[in-house]
């Protein structure tokens, strides 16, 4: 396992500095110049140069990306160039709030794909077949703020069990924090869930039409300890795999889930930032997000590489 | 004397009534729900200056007024524009986006597949290249490209093809080298065909089959993208109509004016909803 993860370590490290480079170069090579923005209308040339100078914008390229890169990693994002304060305030305040709603949203689409999945490869009668189908279509095809206005049109507004949109901590106040977690988590999670059901599903047939799976059967195994001793476990880990690339749908996903309910998360800020040209926010927001999905990434080789011994040694 | 010479020989090989394969797929039921489900949306953005006498723009005395009210069908908005003017006006500026986005993303993809399978080299940047497109879920790189871009048509037009280019890649890619090597394409290479007319003549007409059918799910999530960005503020901004943006516009006023959401909610599951249908029934029709 230590060889494995000093072959894989490194590599993660090499993509993710390659693209902070990237982040910091693109958004660097853009037309507009913010000190221009900031020096306000019709802007003495020398106080435009000030604020350029104050910001560390006529340095070299490559001296601004080291310095960047070197606060970066110590958390200092720098300045928002026009809501002002910190970047790292301003992320920190939102980042938890959006992790929340993807790991809620992560719990779910897990829970919804087992169940489903598993549903899917037992339940033989063709009217469940149909059901299951077409629930599993739906949730992929239409898209998450269609569904997020029909469940707070259905929960909200008509039946009024839980709130239209806002946001409670759920550590603070893990019942009420739950209420305004629930429906944009769900919303979040269909997608996903209907994408694992199918790797679930397939997964456990394939596992059923083994030879293992008929010996077990031969030998007298009960089919419910098949399918949740024998067949389950080795469909998991193609639903991993699926899981770690869901995870950036999930993070992408987020932002217009944020909008529709009111959730005071990363999305809002995003589209703040991207409108107004932030850059530093903007900049830590797209490392922020790079960095998710390569940590998600390892842990899902790491994860892979510890339930498949094949991944690990070869 | 056996019992199966009674059977024709032209029984067995009945050519179907519908001899094109992609219409074949449409002429089900799937495929007629879905071209009527995406057709009246279209009929109806096309005809907006007919169905319509308010321009979507207009504001008049009554804001946030239900369907039915005076002449305005379908209510106000909460400056008192028309909601039927901006909801099918809102459908041409859509539509517009994706029937621009889709082909172009359509005629690169297409054009990097035919360029990484012409050539080895040319394989590996092209395949790295749809690797790297293909790391940012949508709407990360919609951000990414507006931060870049800034807010606007074009900018959604060049994510929609930056996220949809790769998939036509990827799939004429990948039916060209299975095609490529199947028995009548190295028959006709046999037979004398060169590179050109075998690519053209015999590969292309088989491999363009997963390619037709991605067009239609192309423009399924052009519809789901563009919304997406409009909604969230980064797509089409007011005062200008779009789907995204009145979907947003809307949300305040979705426990009063339930109609001022459920049109462009309305609009956006049809066309969503039918492309994809569309698509199964090209599908299905394709591999029959």
């Amino acid at each position: 396992m230590t060889g494995y993860l000093l072959r894989r370590l490194p590599s993660a490290f090499g993509v993710l500095l390659l693209a902070s480079f990237a982040i910091f170069l693109v958004l660097r090579a853009v037309p507009g110049d913010p000190a221009e923005t900031l020096a306000g209308s019709d802007p003495s040339p020398a106080a435009v140069d000030a604020i350029r100078h104050d910001l560390g914008l006529d340095r070299p390229l490559l001296a601004q990306y080291a310095s960047w890169l070197g606060h970066a990693v110590r958390g200092d994002f720098g300045r928002s160039y026009l809501i002002g304060g910190s970047v790292s305030d301003l992320l920190g305040q939102r980042i938890g709030n959006t992790v929340e709603l993807t790991l809620g949203a992560l719990v779910f689409s897990v829970t919804l794909g087992l169940v489903l999945g598993v549903l899917g490869a037992t339940v033989k009668n063709r009217f469940g077949q149909t059901l299951l189908s077409a629930f599993n279509s739906v949730s992929l095809v239409v898209p998450g703020y269609v569904t997020g206005f029909v469940f707070v049109f259905l929960f909200a507004v008509t039946w009024q069990v839980l709130p239209a949109g806002g946001h409670e901590s759920i550590l603070a106040d893990p019942q009420i924090g739950f209420q305004y977690v629930l429906m944009p988590a769900l919303v979040l999670a269909l997608p996903v869930s209907a994408i694992l059901s199918r790797y679930v599903k397939d997964g456990i047939e394939q596992a059923l039409s083994e030879d293992y799976a008929r010996t077990a059967k031969s030998l007298g195994v009960p089919p419910r300890r098949l399918l949740w001793r024998h067949a389950l476990p080795n469909a998991l880990p193609p639903v991993l795999t699926a899981l770690g690339m869901q995870i950036g749908v999930l993070l992408g996903g987020a932002v217009v889930i944020e909008a529709v309910f009111a959730w005071p998360g990363l999305g809002t800020l995003a589209e703040q930032a991207v409108t107004r040209r932030d850059y530093p926010v903007v900049q830590a927001l797209l490392l922020f997000l790079v960095a998710v999905f390569v940590v998600v990434q390892l842990l899902t080789d790491i994860a892979y590489a510890l339930l498949d011994p094949r991944v690990r040694l070869g | 004397m056996t019992t199966l010479t009674a059977v024709p020989a032209s029984a067995a090989v009945r050519r179907p009534r519908i001899r094109n394969r992609y219409l074949r797929g449409l002429a089900t039921p799937r495929g007629v729900i879905g071209l009527a489900l995406v057709g009246l949306v279209l009929a109806v953005g096309l005809a907006a200056p007919l169905l319509t006498s308010y321009d979507p723009d207009f504001q008049t005395a009554d804001a946030l007024v239900s369907p039915g009210t005076g002449d305005h069908l379908w209510g106000t908005d909460e400056i008192g524009r028309d909601l039927l003017s901006r909801l099918l006006y809102g459908i041409r500026s859509d539509v517009l986006v994706v029937l621009a986005a889709v082909p172009i993303a359509a005629l690169v993809g297409c054009g990097l597949a035919l360029l990484a399978t012409a050539h080895r080299a040319a394989d590996v940047a092209v395949q790295r290249l749809f690797d790297l497109l293909l790391s940012f879920p949508g709407l990360i790189l919609g951000l990414t490209v507006t931060a870049i871009m800034g807010v606007g048509r074009g900018t959604i037009i060049v994510v929609i093809a930056l996220v949809e280019t790769p998939a036509f890649g990827r799939l004429l890619r990948g039916a060209i080298l299975v095609h490529r090597d199947r028995e009548y394409a190295v028959a006709a290479r046999v037979g004398g065909a060169g590179p050109l007319r075998l690519l053209t003549r015999h590969v292309l007409p088989n491999a363009a089959d997963p390619v037709v059918v991605h067009v239609a799910l192309a423009m399924s999530v052009a519809v789901i993208l563009e919304g997406a960005m409009s909604f969230i503020g980064i797509g089409i901004r007011p005062p200008e109509a779009s789907l995204g943006s009145t979907l947003a516009a809307s949300r305040p006023y979705l426990e009063d004016h339930p109609a001022y959401a459920l049109g462009p909610l309305a609009v956006i599951t049809a066309l969503v909803v039918g492309l994809n249908l569309i698509a199964e029934a090209l599908n299905r029709g394709a591999r029959r």
